[in-house]
């Protein structure tokens, strides 16, 4: 295949404006796929995604098209949607040459799609603007034309208007893709360099590599080689997903693909990495990608301890797929043996915990999330600590710093001072402000990562009455005056309760959660002092009165056996609550730190 | 499994028998009868008790003596007797001069046996009065609850408060051991309205005063109309003073508490139920009866008629039977010997369970005498003033 016939494209869109029924269009137009096979999403394979709406691994599929008669190859790699996932979606990007600009004619321009142009932006392609969703009633073709023009500077009429539903405009596309998107560069008959941009595991066939070939021919068979991890294998079958796998022995330059070969593990295969072949190898690999850094972490306990082991098991198999997610063995006086997890995001985070809970079958416990910090020692040693129980004594640390996110948003101009006080009240600095049309504004801010992983996206949707949307990306890490805040039980200090908050704010954070935690800890045969300390400093201080009466007044002959049995149940009961010091603390009060923050 | 044919006649499997401490094999000196008759069942009450069936009575106490006669010989002796229901006394004078001749018969009483009858104010007439005293009863202890019309309507009593003082003035004529039962935390009732009745019932001079805090027992009318939200539970504050006036009241004026809900005047401590809290043998008949003879605890049947055709026909009328080893014995003493005001003496418990309760028990001993709960003199163990008011938490961790 001459590499003038190829096309490689993404569609990027915010989440909910109709990307995979779009790609679905295609597919069914170009004849990839029946209207027997046609379902909706095809592209995305998990059950969990397709209710979501959300891509969560991007797939790659290569379609026939004939065009003026003309026969072309077009290869859809699709990218997920969400924030959490955005370097997933440059790496996709990454294999392409143009992308679909996709937005909800209903909703207009939202930060997702700001954030995903950007990324396309930086990666030199050339985007297609396309409005979705003409067919809905409530479609607003012209303000959001608009919206797209003045946001991204196109033309009015370079902005194409299609509908995933009804196919309508679908036709216009695959011309505007054709004719606008550059065909790939590259020499088939060079040195073989192909990016691996994604993989996953088969059951039965072990690790699937999907690749785009820059320069060469792959072939079966071939003695292959990973320029960076200088490993070697022999390729057992080449081929492409149209939409399922179909081998075709040989793949050139230009074009979209996949490999099997015997890799049992996905952690053997680096995304990024640049395959070439081993009797005539490649110098110079490609520019790969930067490893992602889990930005938010959480435990993960199982609810019975006993279910430890399958719960390690569950998350070996999840790890399998995703490699962008950590796992450590992480113990807790309150929870007991469990994990602590890493993920790229809040929605990563809540996917991994729901696939968990569904596709493994363990019940588990899911503690406060909280981010990377770096605590800067007086010996001018700097540890990371994503814990509050590993961090070390305060008269050892000489200054705390933490992740900072720049946070867009995208909400009705009428909301501006709700948002704006929001971010103020969430140690956010002000950046900017661009107005996208007369009623809906962008606002930008800097905030620290740990106050955007509490709630902000919450306390948006309710502020700006679920039209707000926002993005945000982490640019660093700054000095923040930060304290551990210890919480005592009856005099002893119990970590598992511990929390890392701003100085200015842990005053107030501590009254709120002792005063939770009041609700949460039953009764005891004597009062239960809970403070809040700082540094050895108590700044909240509540007690639990003791029960004023728990006795039963007959115990006679014939009561005696009944009575022991009883106290003895009382007993059993005692033994499975966690026990600090004479205070039994229920396992739901661990979780009372999670929610403090809300009223 | 090895069973025999014991002198009782009753066969009995003795392979789960521990051995255990001389105590526990000691012959009883305490013995209950269960007599379950009753003019009306009360809402709160969970006894083994029967209403409307006076026509069984003299069945019932022919099968009574029939289980007396398979474990004793006549003339037994024994410390204490207690006849507990039901009512005792609601049976007709001639059926209760019928079953307390057999009682005379199985058992050798004497003016030093501690003989105790429980009686409802409104069955009592000067007839049974003087049959009880004629067969050596020394003793009665007389439900009256409360003196409030109002709350003896919510507990189900029928009778009228006024009978309380009658029955008392009966009994004063041939009994210097008078004990009143009564109740506290009664839904609707007022601090003010508990410290009258105990007022009322010191001034009929007993001798002796069982204040129970009314306890929703799982399974009764009472507790089913908790349960739908018909009956609310008095505030457990309320409840709480209720029960620290009781116990202020009752250490004055020659009044000493000796257990939670126990109170005599005059040294008259309930022999019969100090048996129990030092967790010693005791005999047990009727329906329902529970016995403790040879570190067997056993649980006599509690339907009447079952419990009639079992003894009839030569069976035992033991549904439940159970033999603990040693260490849970010994924890049972525990939390029984820690009901008393006395408490748990070290040198004591060390004789009667072989355990050491610093062995047993020293951490949670600690901690609550640290919070004030027991008190710990090096010899005994007892619940301080505080400590009664959580006694069921204190006992759980123990037990």
């Amino acid at each position: 295949m001459r590499t003038e016939q190829i096309r490689n494209f993404s569609i990027i869109a915010h989440i909910d404006h109709g990307k995979s029924t779009l790609a679905d269009q295609i597919l069914l137009k170009t004849g990839a796929i029946t209207q027997r096979e046609f379902r909706s999403q095809v592209l995305d394979d998990m059950d969990l995604e397709r209710e979501r709406g959300i891509t969560i691994k991007a797939r790659a599929v290569a379609i026939s098209f004939n065009l003026d008669g003309n026969e072309y190859e077009l290869n859809l790699i699709d990218t997920p949607g969400h924030v959490d996932f955005n370097y997933e979606v440059s790496r996709s990007l990454a294999a392409c040459e143009g992308a679909l600009l996709l937005v909800d004619s209903t909703q207009g321009v939202q930060a997702q799609t700001v954030a995903n142009a950007y990324l396309a932006m930086e990666g030199d392609l050339t985007m297609i603007p396309v409005l979705n969703k003409i067919d809905m009633p409530a479609s607003r073709v012209e303000t959001v034309r608009e919206e797209v023009s003045n946001t991204f500077g196109f033309t009015e009429d370079e902005i194409l208007s299609a509908s995933g539903k009804t196919g309508d405009g679908v036709d216009q596309i695959l011309r505007a893709i054709i004719e606008k998107i550059p065909s790939p560069p590259g020499n088939p008959d060079g040195q073989l360099r192909a990016l691996i941009f994604d993989s996953h595991v088969d059951e039965y066939r072990g690790v699937i590599i999907y690749f785009r070939i820059f320069d060469g021919t792959i072939r079966n068979n071939d003695r292959i080689k990973m320029l960076r991890s200088g490993r070697m294998y022999e390729t057992l079958e080449i081929g492409q997903f149209r939409p399922t796998r179909k081998s075709c022995g040989e793949l050139s330059a230009g074009q979209v693909g996949y490999l099997i070969s015997n890799i049992k593990e996905l952690k053997d295969v680096h995304i990024g990495d640049t395959i070439t072949l081993a009797a005539d190898p490649a110098q110079e690999p490609l520019p790969g990608y930067k490893e992602p850094k889990p930005m938010v972490y959480c435990g993960i306990f199982p609810t019975d301890n006993a279910e430890f082991e399958n719960l390690r098991q569950a998350l070996e198999k999840l790890s399998l797929n995703d490699s962008s997610f950590t796992y450590e063995p992480d113990s807790n006086e309150g929870l007991g043996f469990g994990f602590l997890c890493g993920f790229l995001g809040l929605l990563h985070m809540e996917i991994i915990g729901q696939r968990l809970e569904r596709e493994q079958d363990v019940d588990i416990v899911q503690t406060a999330p909280s981010v990377k910090y770096e605590v800067v020692l007086q010996n001018r040693e700097t540890i990371t600590i994503n814990s509050p129980d590993k961090v070390p004594d305060p008269s050892t640390i000489d200054f705390w710093r933490e992740p900072i996110a720049k946070v867009s948003f995208i909400i009705p101009t009428e909301s501006i001072g709700g948002v704006m006080k929001l971010c103020q009240d969430r140690r956010g600095t002000y950046i900017r402000t661009e107005y996208l049309s007369k009623d809906r504004t962008i606002l930008v801010y800097e905030m620290p990562l740990a106050e955007v992983i509490i709630d902000v996206y919450d306390k948006l949707k309710s502020l700006t009455r679920g039209y707000g949307t926002m993005d945000f990306e982490i640019i660093g890490y700054r000095e923040g005056d930060l304290v551990k805040l210890d919480v005592l039980v009856a005099g002893d200090k119990v970590d598992a309760l511990s929390t890392i908050a701003p100085r200015e704010f842990a005053m107030t954070r501590g009254r709120k959660l002792v005063a939770k935690l009041k609700k949460e800890i039953s009764r005891h045969m004597f009062p239960v002092a809970l403070q809040a300390a700082i540094g050895g400093k108590i700044v909240a201080r509540e007690t639990i009165p003791a029960m004023r009466k728990n006795v039963t007044a007959k115990c006679y002959g014939g009561d005696i056996t009944r009575k022991r049995k009883l106290l003895e149940k009382q007993k059993e009961g005692k033994k499975r609550m966690k026990q600090f010091g004479q205070v039994e603390i229920p396992q739901k009060a661990f979780l009372a730190i999670l929610s403090v923050d809300e009223e | 499994m090895t069973q025999r044919s014991d002198a009782t006649g009753f066969v009995t499997d003795e392979s789960d028998s521990v051995p255990s401490a001389p105590f526990f094999w000691a012959r009883p000196r305490a013995a209950y009868i269960h007599i379950p008759f009753c003019a009306h069942k009360c809402g709160y009450c969970d006894f083994a008790s029967v209403a409307g069936q006076d026509d069984a009575i003299d069945r019932f106490l022919s099968a009574l003596d029939r289980e007396m006669a398979s474990q004793l010989t006549p003339g037994t002796v024994v410390d204490t007797i207690f006849v507990g229901g039901g009512t005792p006394t609601y049976v007709s004078a001639k059926q209760l001069d019928r079953y307390l001749d057999r009682l005379n018969h199985w058992f050798q009483v004497s003016p030093d046996v501690e003989f105790t009858v429980e009686s409802n104010p409104n069955t009592l007439t000067a007839e049974k009065v003087a049959i009880l005293a004629n067969h050596g009863v020394n003793r009665v202890s007389l439900g009256a609850q409360s003196f409030r019309p109002h709350l003896l309507k919510q507990l189900e009593r029928n009778h009228d408060p006024a009978s309380v003082g009658r029955a008392i003035d009966l009994l004063r004529k041939r009994f210097d051991n008078i004990s009143i039962d009564l109740i506290f935390g009664i839904p609707g009732q007022t601090q003010k309205e508990w410290e009258e009745d105990l007022e009322t019932s010191l001034s009929l001079e007993p001798n002796h005063i069982s204040a129970y805090g009314l306890t929703y027992e799982k399974g009764t009318p009472l507790w089913k109309q908790r349960k739908l939200g018909i009956v609310e539970p008095i505030d457990e504050n309320i409840e709480a003073t209720m029960y620290e006036h009781l116990m202020d009241r009752l250490n004055l004026n020659g009044w000493e508490q000796y257990e939670i809900s126990n109170f005599a005047r005059g040294r008259k401590k309930c022999r019969h139920n100090l048996y129990y809290w030092a967790n010693a043998p005791y005999y047990g008949f009727g329906t329902g009866a529970a016995a403790f003879q040879n570190n067997r605890r056993t649980l006599n049947l509690r339907p009447l008629i079952t419990y009639m055709e079992r003894v009839e026909s030569g069976e035992s009328p033991i549904c439940q039977s159970e033999v603990l080893e040693s260490e849970s014995r010994a924890r049972e003493t525990a939390i029984l010997n820690l009901r008393r005001t006395e408490g748990i003496s070290r040198v004591n418990f060390i004789e009667t369970t072989g355990h050491r309760i610093d062995d047993l028990a020293g951490d949670p001993i600690r901690q609550f005498v640290e919070h004030g709960l027991l008190i710990d003199d090096g010899e005994t163990i007892c619940f301080s003033r505080a400590g009664f008011l959580l006694a069921d938490g204190i006992l759980a961790r123990i037990v």
